[in-house]
């Protein structure tokens, strides 16, 4: 099979580009053939993260790549800033952390949703979340 | 559907013992297995003659011309042919050597080459093998006992084959059993806005989760403001299938529909409580008749002005 | 971006979004819409969401500081047109309305309140 990979990249720097990152998430996840369902997963995914760079560190990017290994295609999309970082990975994973407040990162939700999620941060070196959504 | 590779390593994983087992049932003895690996140096010389023949028959009938109609299809299954036979003649009948075997059975099988051909076939090939022995080995007595050695090998092999050609079968049929019990959901409407889902058999996750998006799009579609999801035809709900119902349930909400949950047998309802489902979140109401009333108050409410 | 237009119709506004919002949009249409409901008697408010194809943890909880607060100036809110895999994200995200009705349609949103109305006064 060929190794079917296109990527997008998107700029995070305002609020609008949060709208642009998630429909162009919404849009690769419609050509590589996830279901409906599934694309508006992806595209909520991509918003929380993407309003996440917008709120914290100011400005990142979206890369979001047509994935394929054998037999499935998906959609990855990496999110990544050079703000300050996640002091608390755990923390900020768990469901107890957006409690109440507005300070919630939506990370656990995000999770929940996606295939694959990975995230790295270094407290002043920013943060990278991975997800991946199959069709 | 297993794949040939799982198939495979299904079979790899058999012990050693089962092993052993096979070859004594089929009295296949250490004197066998000698006196076929004596004749793999020639029978190198011959296998080329043998798998010509072979293939010379099988293409004078149309359908096998029609399978191998590529010349390099045609080289490849030769090539395959001279490694069976070289695996054959080598003395070594290991978990490998049975695990080939099965692989082989299995892409007979996918083939459509059904056990009638394969056999037939399998005795054309034998007999071509015979009477090269008879030509190419000391005497007729040795050559006789070497092929019926070489004929228990070839019986444990067929017996391979059929037993993939089964399980193969097996596979199948569960496939399709499973396909009849996920027929999909009919979704009823009752009456203007009003949906009737008569749930039946079993609800394993990605069949919750396909019926959740097709009752989520019937709401749309058929302007639903109740939902009616009678579940007398489910034989258990787990936890699992609870949550199902109740994030559907949500999500109807949240569309602008409400939902009414019948049909809880007794058991079912004795289920829910011990693993903590709050009935209430569910909104029962025992009998359909019962959910129909609930129903119809409902959207009456909402009519009032 | 097309501004969301928001119609007065007998003692409800109404508010149709038109394509996707930016975070600083919601917060305006939520900004705007408290402000008509304190000047005005206005006893409903619905807001018509069928054009978004996403409503994620922001957009939820604007729109549920909106129907919260309207309901503190004796408004009720109803969000109308969630569509399916959108309710369904909402679901898995643990996203709800819980200070808001939701209604299939603009119709039913209207007959909602209408009902509402009705057993307020009667």
């Amino acid at each position: 099979m060929a190794d079917l990979r296109s990527s997008l990249r998107v700029t995070i720097a305002r609020d609008a580009d949060v709208v642009a990152a998630r429909q162009r998430g919404r849009a690769v996840a419609a050509e590589v053939g996830l279901s409906r369902p599934d694309q508006a997963l992806l595209a909520t995914a991509i918003s929380e993260l993407a309003r996440n760079v917008v709120n914290y560190a100011g400005r990142g990017e979206a890369l979001i790549e047509a994935v394929s290994q054998v037999g499935r295609r998906g959609v990855l999309v990496t999110v990544s800033d050079n703000g300050p970082g996640i002091d608390n990975i755990e923390a900020a994973l768990s469901d107890g952390f957006s409690t109440g407040g507005s300070l919630g990162l939506g990370l656990p939700g995000a999770r929940r949703i996606v295939d694959e999620f990975d995230i790295e941060s270094k407290p002043g070196e920013g943060v990278r979340v991975r997800i991946l959504k199959w069709a | 559907m297993l794949t040939a590779q799982q198939l495979n390593s299904d079979f790899e994983s058999k012990t050693e013992g089962e092993i052993k087992k096979l070859l004594s049932w089929s009295a296949i003895e250490d004197a066998d297995v000698e006196r076929i690996a004596s004749i793999a140096s020639v029978s190198e010389d011959f296998s080329d003659a043998v798998i010509q023949k072979f293939y010379d028959h099988i293409l004078s009938f149309e359908e096998a011309a029609d399978m191998f109609a590529s010349e390099s299809t045609l080289e490849r299954v030769k090539r395959g042919q001279k490694e069976y036979f070289r695996q054959l003649t080598a003395g070594v009948y290991d978990q490998k050597y049975f695990a080939e075997r099965k692989r082989i059975g299995q892409i007979h099988e996918t083939a459509g080459i059904g056990p009638a051909l394969y056999i037939g076939a399998y005795a054309f090939y034998l007999n071509q093998v015979g009477l090269e022995l008879l030509e190419r080995v000391g005497s007729p007595e040795e050559a006789f006992r070497l092929h019926l050695s070489l004929l228990k090998l070839a019986h444990l092999d067929m017996a391979l084959a059929l037993q993939t050609y089964v399980e193969a079968r097996e596979t199948t049929i569960e496939a399709q059993q499973r396909e009849m019990s996920e027929l999909p959901t009919p979704v009823l409407q009752v009456k203007a806005g009003l949906l009737l889902v008569p749930v039946v058999g079993t609800l394993d996750s990605h069949r919750a989760r396909s019926l959740t998006i097709a009752l989520l799009e019937s709401i749309q579609s058929m302007r639903a403001r109740v939902l009616v999801l009678d579940i007398t035809g489910v034989s258990a709900v787990d936890s699992m299938v609870a949550n199902h119902l109740l994030q559907t349930m949500t999500a109807a909400r949240l569309m602008g529909a409400h939902s009414i949950i019948t049909g809880i047998s007794p058991t079912v309802a004795e289920a829910l409580v011990k693993i903590g489902v709050d009935a209430t979140s569910l909104n029962t109401f025992g009998d359909l008749e019962r959910g129909f009333e609930e129903a119809e108050r409902i959207m009456s409410a909402h009519r009032e002005e | 971006m097309p501004e969301t237009p928001i119609l007065a119709h007998s003692g409800v506004l109404i508010a149709s979004i038109q394509s996707a919002l930016s975070d600083s949009e919601i917060l305006s249409l939520r900004s705007q819409l408290l402000a008509r409901i304190s000047h005005k008697s206005v006893r409903g408010v619905v807001i018509d969401v069928s054009a978004l194809d996403v409503l994620d943890s922001f957009a939820t909880r604007t729109l549920n500081e909106l129907a919260s607060g309207a309901r503190l100036r004796g408004a009720q809110t109803v969000v109308v047109g969630i569509q399916p895999d959108v309710a369904l994200s909402m679901v898995l995200l643990g996203l709800t309305l819980r200070d808001a009705e939701t209604a299939l349609d603009l119709d039913a949103a209207l007959g909602l309140l209408e009902s509402a109305a009705g057993r307020r006064d009667g």
